[in-house]
């Protein structure tokens, strides 16, 4: 497997790098930053929302993971081990920001049922341009509320298991699961409404033959009604 | 336990153990159920193939990318903070 095989050869190069910057070398703490900025980036837009929180804990974060480095083992990846640490960042940005607040907030119950479900256009990047459906996804990540948004975010973009995603945010493995399942869901059913494939050819002409039935059917009805 | 009786499921329960099958869990019967229902039921088979393009439209599009103000202002406080030790 190359993806398998890539990702261990990033997490050595993380291990490294690690033990350069704890060696006292200051550029690889600096490629450890580079490396994983998108990702911290990215966890704490899940979790605050708002641009200016997010690089807050941004910075929070690996402040604190420079700081607390000779802690880290080597038993957990290494980027599993900062997303811990990001998450912490930004739900303490969020307690100062919000007061108390919990993931359990916002939860709604029931299942959700998907309603659109005609096939999407075959080439999402021809309809719209690559910018355009980069803002469409954030926008549909954003719109989700935020405890399916933190574990969608955590489970299908930065790739954590569901066991390491559950530690991460202090949820059990089954509430991860359920919430994913719905965070997809939703998730889903936003982007269909911008990328169901128009009325096609096909559906056009079975309209327009129905159309053309009836008005033959009210003439040969009209027709009978003259001549009985 | 083998049965002869094959699983069946309906809508529901595809909807149920999409995530499941997304994710490549589930008992390999509930899978080949799943792909049986998935055989003959038109709009599950869209529910799943929207739901893979919905996830990998998510990775590929690479969302919330860190401006770059936002990563030099990173770099700059990271170089103060290691400097003052």
């Amino acid at each position: 497997m190359p993806a398998g095989s890539e990702a261990a050869a990033a997490d050595a190069h993380d291990l490294e790098l690690v033990a350069r910057t704890l060696a006292g070398d200051r550029a690889a703490f600096e490629a450890l930053v580079r490396r994983h900025e998108r990702r911290v980036y990215r966890v704490a837009m899940a979790l605050l929302g708002r641009p200016e929180d997010a690089e807050e804990a941004l910075q929070e974060c690996f402040l604190q993971a420079y700081r607390h480095l000779g802690q880290f083992r080597g038993e957990a990846r290494f980027s599993t081990w900062l997303v811990r640490i990001a998450v912490n960042a930004a739900l303490q940005r969020r307690r100062e920001r919000d007061g108390a607040v919990s993931l359990d907030e916002l939860l709604e119950a029931g299942d959700f049922v998907p309603e659109r479900l005609s096939p999407w256009h075959p080439s999402p990047e021809q309809l719209y341009g690559r910018q355009e459906l980069r803002r469409l996804v954030e926008t549909a990540v954003a719109a989700l509320p935020e405890p399916y948004r933190a574990v969608l975010v955590l489970r299908d973009l930065e790739g954590l298991s569901a066991e390491d995603t559950a530690a991460a945010l202090g949820l059990t493995v089954p509430a991860v699961k359920s919430r994913l399942h719905r965070a997809r869901l939703v998730l889903r059913e936003y982007l269909a409404a911008h990328l169901e494939r128009p009325a096609g050819l096909h559906q056009r002409l079975l309209r327009a033959a129905a159309g053309l039935r009836d008005r033959v059917a009210r003439r040969v009805l009209a027709t009978m009604g003259r001549k009985p | 336990m083998k049965r002869t009786e094959s699983l069946v499921l309906d809508c529901r329960q595809v909807l149920a153990s999409l995530s499941c099958w997304l994710d490549g869990d589930g008992s390999a019967e509930l899978r080949a159920a799943i792909e049986r229902h998935l055989a003959r039921c038109g709009r599950c088979r869209i529910l799943v193939d929207t739901t893979t393009r919905t996830l990998r439209l998510l990775v590929e599009t690479e969302p919330f990318e860190v401006p770059l103000a936002v990563s030099a202002r990173l770099y700059a406080r990271l170089e103060q903070a290691l400097r003052e030790g």
